[in-house]
């Protein structure tokens, strides 16, 4: 093999680029320009001062250089402060070391593994699916088939565009204009294909068979490589992360789904039913399946779906060709007499069924095995069958060849004895929820399963299809399978669109039914988009009552975020990965087995059991998969790592000792969580200082400390195998790998909250919540969108206490809240309960001001007569238009601009009346009539029509999106919060007068109570604060980065210094008395964000309304004016008070009262004061019941059970008066 | 089919009929602005939405030349 640099480098997803310098390059020659490989990094850099590299990834030679410098990731450590040094300050590798991290960030990291998976989908998976079933044939003209030989994914392109040309064809379709014409946006599958026509053999290429939605930023994508400033030609959001789909106009994203690892033994136990099982679930490209051993009664069983019974080990391994007792002893106890002497009662059980030879055990299974064939199929015998299941559906992932069942008896023998290993020794139990037992499926896995599925049911129908036209005897014209080809193209690009915009992934091959895979992208806030794309959701049921998978696993360090979770139902469920994390795509097995032999390894197969479970050798498995041994399983450990570390094996592939399985694992599987790490060798971290002055300089990147084997990703389990320092300066011998940075256990979300390491940690999982509620900026195309509701914040601010995790997920550019200055006193006892008093002054210079937009939509629809709907223009009265058409222009649209009031129409569509009638016969003599079906405002609240967008949709119908806008001040009952969980309602608007101040004459923005700190303690806030005014007063930003950030001590001097308090209280003057205030005010600038719940859209009360039609009760919610409800409990405490009249009233007379005439005769309801069971109106009588309570009645009428009503006086005694 | 195609006219003399009755046949055509190369377009009932400059297929509605007044708050 010969050496690589960056050997499984998908070429798009990681693209070398010439690094840029930062916005202070002017001052300095720093500019280098970048050699492409990493060795050549290290020859003397020529300054590129005529040429100017500041655009990254793309050629930029024909165009001129723009002003405009790129941002990215890397900007952060090129700032002139950062740690209080500037860029000519001595690099402390100590300190310095977290740079590693932006660098990360650039070519992996928090979307990328979404990017790269749909990329690995979509270059290599793609053209896998199809070579397994690449030629179709017929079963009618046996000369005929039909060979893809090749197959890809072209531009992306509109679907009224030509479909069958490669990349060559650029169409000039964004992603922006799919969102806006509810379009999706997709590319063409174009396959390479060879078939018979005729007597010859036609070669086609680049036929389109479907249009394949794009992942945004993918290598396909128009957005791929794309600078910023050409980004925002495309009028897209340059710090828009990607990831997600545009599939009829919605985003969608693929959550990362979490489940147990394929093809991989897991030993269970339930101690209830003294079961020791270990089940595997294989899982190939042909089959899934799920088998156990399972140890019942001292004896070991193998259950699987296809067998009617358990089916003893021995005659499994028999019929597997294992000839000996011996030999199966060998193998599954080893020279341990304690696991013989487990194991031994098995063969009473083959010896009580009879059982000796190959043959008979084949013989018996086979008379166990379910058949579910499908007729026809000629009939096997017993024998035949047994082969043929044990072959290839037990245990399906380890394929037998050429009939040799050794691998599969090596591994249901390992299996048997990792069953006795957990009976004699619990620990060896493993844990379901030890993360290094899980994989992460991407979005790129769950489309190559339904493209798999959607391919072969293509393929299935092509050859259907032909088989029909090839049986006709004469046909006109020479058969051409391409247009039989065209024809089916529809099914591929409907299934896939279909199962991203419903998240159903129905897959019948595979028995796979799962719903609620994707999701619609949340753009509440930047940094809910950027939550959406790094959330994990368990495939685990919701209401088991288990805690496991909800806990927190020690596992789970470093790689997904402690913080953010959910609270309530998915608690612990749903996961969000951490900052630096990867998720790895698949790597050949192949050339990894190669090198396990070269490194020495004995293979397995060659070996006898008596050796394979000898003392001091240990396994070697590869994906779970025994494959050799070795008897040095250090050296051989170490011999890998160095060729990893040397780029000679891909960097994910893993390798860690099990000492209690005496195993050496190694996994190249897709779907491991890994991170890197700084290697250690000798008690000394590989990342110097030059290394480090170097990545500064922009003359080396990540990768490349990844090629010299200064840093490596370490999965889970090797991970576990590992001893990481966390500081450089706790380094030992013993250490072998040292932490980047200690922040990046911390995911995107939490990293937001400035010392949250100083907080108590639900009110960060709060935070975690409530970030993504924030109203802010959301995107920089975010006055280009039209959604269907979005919140903006007017004056968005950028944190005065930020962390390095806000710049580097760019939340400083899109930022949601603004830096209020907080005074924490009482005031007025409008701020009980969390509640916050506002600066009337603050609200009217625009604090806490946000915009909402909401979109209305319509299509005009064309009906299969040929009529469609129209707009029409306003009507007229006394020649002005009537009052609710006053908006509308002559196209029957409102004008731009307009202020909207409720009962006001904003399209003025007319549908036709006859839409449903054919244009056929008799009706089509009727005249023809419209029936207005205008869209009305129907907010309480007015808003002004900002956009009016026509367009056409993919089916060329006429689409309408008409977008309005509100611009809110805050107000009483408006929901606010600082980055440390604490929300607050407004309590009160003080007026700017009747606010303290300081002696500088500073008013407060917001008055918080004291009261909230206590049970809550959120010291981060209290930190924010300092240093949040130190850095207001020092004029720069202050740092609260997680177990780092800005020590209180230097910002107390900062304070000291400019004559405040150390601890960041003060003097206040009360505003009402014009007295000093008798005690000192804890005061300064917090971040406060505006949450989405507001009272305007939540206020609501209603004296008469609308009434349900079928209970005749008053509708339920604000959207339909509904009632207040007088539930259950508050009915409870009305009995129990005894006030019947009030009962009466609130339940019946204000709400369903209705008159019943009940004849007391027969007890049945009748009416108009007739009975017509009785045939008379003698006892009918009239009584009010509440609708309901009649309705129930006759629904029990209408089941057969008579509920008959009996009368009784109330007062007797006043009969007959 | 070739009955549904004599429909068509017939229905599109109704609509004439309905648009006096509506008092907007002489109303000016309403400007539409192109999303990608804000050339102003006007364009008639039936006509398909696409930009005659560019072939942009997404059009915005002109802002009104009507006064309009805010409340400033």
């Amino acid at each position: 093999m010969p050496p690589r640099k960056r050997p499984q480098a998908p070429p798009a997803a990681k693209p070398r680029r010439p690094s840029e310098a930062g916005p202070n390059a002017a001052t300095e020659p720093l500019k280098r320009k970048r050699s492409s490989i990493a060795k050549e990094a290290t020859l003397p850099a020529e300054p590129t001062s005529e040429q100017a590299q500041t655009q990254p990834q793309t050629d930029q030679t024909e165009e001129p250089a723009s002003k405009y410098r790129h941002k990215d990731p890397f900007d952060a450590l090129l700032e002139p402060f950062y740690y209080n040094k500037s860029l000519t300050d001595p690099i402390d590798t100590a300190k310095d070391k977290w740079n590693l991290l932006p660098a990360f960030l650039k070519v992996k990291g928090l979307v990328k593994q979404h990017i790269d998976s749909y990329n690995y989908f979509v270059e290599v998976q793609l053209k896998k699916i199809v070579e397994s079933s690449s030629t179709i044939r017929s079963d009618v003209d046996h000369q005929f088939y039909i060979k893809f030989t090749d197959i890809y994914v072209g531009s992306p392109r509109r679907a009224d565009e030509t479909q069958d040309a490669g990349i060559e064809f650029q169409s000039d379709v964004t992603p922006q204009e799919c969102r806006l014409r509810d379009t999706t946006y997709a590319a063409p599958i174009l396959v390479d294909f060879e078939y018979v026509r005729g007597r010859q053999r036609v070669i086609r290429r680049g036929v389109s068979i479907g249009r394949m939605p794009i992942m945004l930023r993918s290598s396909k994508c128009v957005l791929a490589n794309k600078t910023p400033a050409q980004m925002t030609v495309l009028n897209e959001c340059p710090l828009d992360p990607g990831g997600y789909f545009v599939v009829n106009g919605t985003e969608k994203v693929i959550l990362v789904q979490e489940q147990l690892s394929k093809n991989r033994i897991i030993v269970e136990t339930d101690p209830k039913k003294e079961i020791v099982q270990a089940s595997v679930t294989s899982s190939s490209n042909e089959r899934k399946s799920k088998s156990y051993i399972v140890l019942k009664k001292d004896r070991l069983y193998v259950k699987h779906n296809v067998l009617s019974d358990d089916i003893p080990i021995v005659v499994l391994l028999k019929a597997m060709g294992i000839h000996t007792d011996k030999e199966i002893l060998q193998l599954v106890a080893g020279s341990d007499s304690l696991y013989q002497d487990d194991f031994a009662i098995n063969f009473e059980e083959a010896i009580n069924v009879g059982i000796y030879t190959q043959q008979q055990a084949l013989d018996w299974i086979g008379s166990r095995i379910k058949i579910n064939r499908k007729t026809g199929a000629y009939r096997r015998t017993h024998v035949q069958e047994a082969v043929e299941a044990i072959a290839s559906v037990i245990i399906s992932h380890i394929e037998v060849k050429d009939m040799n069942f050794r691998p599969k008896a090596i591994y249901v023998a390992h299996m048997a004895r990792r069953v006795l290993m957990a009976k004699n020794d619990p620990a060896l139990v493993d844990d379901r929820d030890y993360l290094g037992n899980k994989r992460l499926e991407l979005a790129g896995q769950l489309l190559a399963l339904l493209f798999e599925d959607l391919f072969k049911k293509f393929c299935f129908d092509i050859k259907m299809n032909i088989d029909k036209v090839l049986n006709k005897r004469n046909r006109a014209e020479q058969f051409d399978a391409w247009s039989v080809m065209s024809m089916h193209g529809n099914h591929i690009t409907q299934g896939m669109n279909r199962a991203i915009s419903t998240g159903n992934w129905s897959l019948k091959r595979f028995r796979m039914e799962r719903a609620g895979v994707t999701h619609v992208l949340s753009r509440l806030s930047y940094i809910a988009a950027l939550g959406m794309m790094t959330r994990i959701s368990s495939q685990f049921e919701k209401t088991r009552k288990v805690s496991g998978p909800r806990a927190l696993q020690p596992s789970q360090f470093g790689m997904l975020c402690p913080a953010d979770t959910p609270e309530g139902e998915a608690c612990g469920l749903v996961k969000n990965l951490a900052l630096m994390t990867h998720i790895t795509t698949n790597d050949e097995e192949g050339p990894v087995r190669n090198l396990i032999f070269m490194l020495g390894a004995e293979d397995i197969s060659t070996v006898s059991g008596m050796q394979l479970y000898a003392p001091g050798s240990y396994t070697i498995s590869i994906n779970g998969t025994p494959t050799a041994l070795t008897r040095r399983p250090k050296y051989f450990l170490n011999a890998f790592r160095r060729l990893r570390r040397m780029g000679r094996i891909s960097e994910f592939v893993s390798i860690y000792i099990n000492h209690h399985q005496r195993a050496v694992h190694l996994a190249t599987d897709d779907g491991r969580i890994c991170r890197p790490l700084i290697i250690v060798e000798n008690g000394k971290s590989r990342v110097r200082r030059h290394h480090l002055q170097k990545l500064r300089d922009g003359r080396m990147q990540f990768d490349d400390f990844l090629a010299q084997g200064l840093v490596e990703y370490l999965d889970v389990n090797e991970e576990n195998d590992s001893y990481i320092s966390i500081y450089e300066k706790d380094i030992n011998e013993a250490h072998t790998h040292l932490e980047i940075e200690p922040f990046t256990v911390l995911g995107a979300v939490a990293g937001l909250i400035p010392y949250p390491h100083h907080n108590q940690s639900p009110r960060n999982t709060y935070q975690c919540a409530m970030g993504k509620q924030a109203i802010g900026a959301i995107a920089s195309n975010q006055f280009q969108r039209i959604d269907s509701i979005l919140y903006l914040m007017v004056y968005p601010q950028k944190p005065m206490v930020k962390s390095r995790t806000i710049e580097l997920v760019k939340y400083d550019q899109l930022p949601a809240g603004q830096n209020a200055t907080v005074a924490v006193m009482s005031y007025s006892g409008y701020d009980i309960e969390d509640a916050l008093v506002l600066n009337k002054g603050s609200v009217d210079r625009g604090f806490g001001r946000c915009q909402v937009y909401r979109k209305y939509v319509t299509n005009l629809k064309s009906y299969p007569n040929g009529l469609k709907d129209r707009l029409n223009p306003p009507e007229y009265e006394n020649d002005a238009p009537i009052r609710k058409h006053a908006l509308l222009e002559s196209d029957g649209l409102a004008a731009v601009g307009e202020e909207v009031k409720a009962g006001e129409v904003y399209i003025n569509k007319v549908t036709p009346d006859s839409a449903h009638t054919t244009g056929l016969g008799s009706d089509s003599s009727k005249p023809l009539t419209w029936n207005a079906a205008p869209m009305t405002y129907k907010l309480p609240d007015p808003a002004y029509i900002d956009k009016v967008m026509v367009s056409a949709t993919e089916g060329e119908t006429q689409l309408l999106k008409i977008l309005t806008r509100q611009t809110r001040r805050p107000e009483v009952g408006d929901k606010f919060s600082s980055r440390h969980g604490q929300k607050g309602v407004v309590g009160i608007i003080a007026d700017q007068t009747d606010m303290p101040f300081t002696d500088s004459g500073i008013n407060p923005d917001i008055i918080m109570n004291p009261h909230g700190f206590p049970s809550r303690m959120t010291v981060g806030k209290m930190l924010e604060l300092v240093a949040g005014k130190a850095g207001v007063l020092s004029g720069q930003h202050g740092y609260g980065t997680c177990f780092g950030g800005s020590p209180v001590q230097e910002m107390s001097q900062i304070l000291i210094d400019h004559g405040f308090s150390y601890g960041g209280k003060d003097m206040l003057t009360s505003g009402i008395t014009g007295e000093p205030l008798p005690f000192y005010v804890f005061t300064g600038p917090i971040y406060y964000q505006k949450l989405k719940h507001m009272v305007q859209d939540k206020m609501h009360s209603r004296a008469r309304g609308p009434k349900a039609t079928l209970t005749r009760q008053p509708t339920e919610g604000r959207s339909r004016d509904g009632g207040l409800r007088l539930g259950e409990m508050e009915r409870d405490c009305l009995i129990a008070y005894g006030t019947s009249q009030l009962l009466l009233e609130r339940l019946m007379i204000s709400s369903d009262i209705h008159e019943v005439d009940i004849c007391e005769k027969c007890g049945f309801m009748g009416y108009l004061n007739w009975c017509p069971g009785c045939k008379s109106s003698r006892s009918v009588v009239k009584m009010s019941i509440p609708y309901a309570a009649k309705l129930l009645i006759q629904e029990l009428m209408s089941m057969n059970v008579a509920a008959r009503l009996k009368l009784d006086d109330e007062f007797p005694e006043m009969k007959g008066r | 089919m070739s009955r549904e195609a004599y429909q068509v006219p017939s229905m599109g003399g109704q609509n004439a009929f309905e648009g006096t009755s509506g008092m907007a046949v002489d109303s000016p055509a309403v400007v539409y602005i192109c999303g990608h190369c804000a050339s102003r377009v006007s364009l008639r009932r039936s006509e398909h939405i696409r930009c005659k400059e560019c072939g942009h297929r997404v059009l915005y509605k002109e802002r009104t030349k009507r006064m309009v007044q805010f409340e400033a708050r």
